[in-house]
């Protein structure tokens, strides 16, 4: 299964990067790493050429609901890329608020899968399990 | 480089270098390139054998490119940064799922490029595609995308090339087999043409396209100017605008193992190209308050004297700094106030002191940039460039 990954907009947390890249490899998953300061245009562009299954976009700096307000209407103006599994993970809001505030947001911007403030290992859990189930279906 | 002979045949120019001396003519362009050469220069050429006369020419202006892709940030980026760095024009670049939106260009392409896809990738490309080639007018057709598809566009397009894919399985860019694909069929252009296939009359060497020998210097540059990394070279002729420069002026995801990059403004020059020079010039909105500053109204346009040629050559300055700066979004923008030296060759060295270049270049970079940034400027006033890069050619 491929993914395609990298740290969106204005954000340099290559370390938090490399960890998500290794965590996917050891997994299995083949890995399009685009590291940091990543464009949105880049990442669809990116899913595009490889053909991945999964998109998962992470951020630190808390700066990435700016960036995921376009998803939406970005995406739309790809015609392959319907069935991609959107998903968000790091640190996804500027300042402080539950992940019960923020998960919906995000899931109306567009991902199918968000993790605020969640442990890596977990996160990469539940999008396997998220993969399985859409298989059985 | 003893008792060789260079020669360097311009769209407007030719230039005749010997050990001792060069010499500079305006073209006639009446005659066959051959017959002005021999009529201009006979004494000189006489003095040489076959073997020990070098040439290179850019006459034919490069060759047309349309390139299809799957993704503006990947395929066609890499796709056109190859087609530019080998010289090519750039006329379209078409996203393949738009396909169908895009109207057909009416002149005759000298090859089409199709990219998109790493090699796991596959059943990319479609009918959308096919009908659209069926209504191209094109010369060449190469494809350097996915090798899974690679069998199943063979297969509906004729004559088509089949090269290594541009794009590796990490979605870095591989140029080199594009790129001598690409250098091979503008050699063959320049070859092919009567008027150059006449010179090897005169010579039993290879005949080079002159912006290759130009980007061969630059590596070198130093041995011959005080040049200080990173530089820009500007090269103005009649025609086109060249500009190679460091890739350190570059924030792009393109890796390569290029130091220099090329790019080429096929309609900026001042007398083939003069007409769209001024097009140019009238279209950008501080061409205006530049002619004010040189203490010329817009009149100048429609003359031709010798302050007439000065301000064109200085408007060419201007407008391909600005092609190159973020005021105008390009193919690339470059660090210009990263840049430490600015060398200038070409006609522009003949027409215009280093102080008139001066003037223009600090123009640019506190309108446009609002920059007091000042560049060293380098005149390559004897064509020592393009004798350097011939000379290393040969040996």
């Amino acid at each position: 299964m491929k993914v395609v990954t990298g740290v969106v907009g204005n954000d340099i947390h290559v370390v938090a990067n490399r960890l998500i890249e290794l965590s996917l490899d050891a997994r299995g998953f083949e890995v399009f790493n685009l590291g940091v300061n990543t464009y949105l245009e880049e990442f669809f562009d990116a899913a595009v050429e490889t053909q991945a299954d999964v998109l998962l976009i992470s951020s630190l700096n808390g700066e990435a609901e700016g960036w995921a307000r376009e998803v939406k209407l970005l995406k739309s103006k790809y015609n392959t890329l319907d069935d991609i599994i959107m998903v968000i993970g790091g640190n996804l809001v500027v300042g402080t608020a539950s992940a019960d505030e923020i998960v919906p947001r995000y899931k109306k911007y567009g991902f199918d899968l968000v993790f605020h403030q969640v442990d890596l290992n977990t996160g990469l859990d539940t999008l396997e399990m998220y993969i399985k189930q859409r298989d059985v279906k | 480089m003893k008792n060789k002979l260079s020669i360097d045949i311009g769209s407007t120019y030719f230039k005749v270098a010997t050990d001792s001396s060069i010499e500079q003519h305006f073209r006639d362009f009446n005659k066959d390139i051959l017959d002005d050469l021999t009529h201009k220069c006979a004494t000189t050429i006489e003095k040489f054998k076959k073997e020990d006369i070098y040439i290179c020419s850019s006459a034919n202006g490069g060759l047309s490119t349309l390139i299809i892709g799957l993704s503006n940030s990947f395929s066609l980026k890499y796709a056109t940064n190859i087609a530019f760095n080998s010289g090519i024009n750039i006329i379209e670049t078409l996203i393949h799922q738009n396909i169908e939106e895009y109207s057909i260009p009416s002149s005759l392409i000298d090859v089409v490029i199709i990219v998109g896809g790493i090699d796991s990738a596959s059943g990319l490309f479609g009918d959308s595609l096919y009908s659209y080639l069926e209504k191209l007018n094109y010369s060449n057709i190469v494809f350097v995308g996915s090798n899974t598809d690679a069998l199943t566009l063979e297969k509906n397009i004729k004559n088509l090339v089949v090269l290594p894919n541009i794009i590796d399985n990490k979605l870095h860019i591989v140029e080199e087999h594009l790129k001598t694909y690409l250098t091979n069929l503008y050699q063959l252009d320049i070859e092919g043409k009567e008027d150059i296939k006449n010179l090897y009359a005169i010579t039993a060497n290879q005949i080079y396209s002159t912006p290759y020998v130009v980007n061969k210097t630059l590596a070198f540059i130093d041995a011959n100017f005080s040049v200080v990394n990173p530089f820009i070279l500007i090269d103005i002729g009649g025609a086109t605008t060249d500009i190679h420069y460091s890739k350190d002026l570059v924030d792009e995801n393109i890796v390569t193992r290029n130091e220099y990059d090329r790019l080429v403004f096929k309609k900026l020059g001042v007398y083939k190209s003069k007409e769209s020079l001024i097009f140019a010039a009238q279209s950008n909105e501080f061409t205006y308050e530049l002619l004010t500053h040189l203490k010329v109204t817009e009149n100048i346009f429609e003359q031709t004297s010798e302050k007439a040629t000065k301000v064109l050559m200085q408007l060419a300055v201007f407008l391909v700094l600005c092609k190159m700066s973020h005021y105008k979004k390009a193919y690339i923008n470059l660090k210009l106030n990263s840049i430490n030296s600015i060398v200038l060759t070409g006609g522009i060295t003949k027409v215009l002191s280093d102080a008139e270049v001066e003037n223009i270049i600090s123009f640019f970079y506190i309108k446009i940039l609002n920059s007091k940034h000042k560049p060293k400027i380098v005149m390559d006033y004897n064509y020592d460039i393009w004798t350097l890069g011939i000379k290393n050619l040969k040996e």
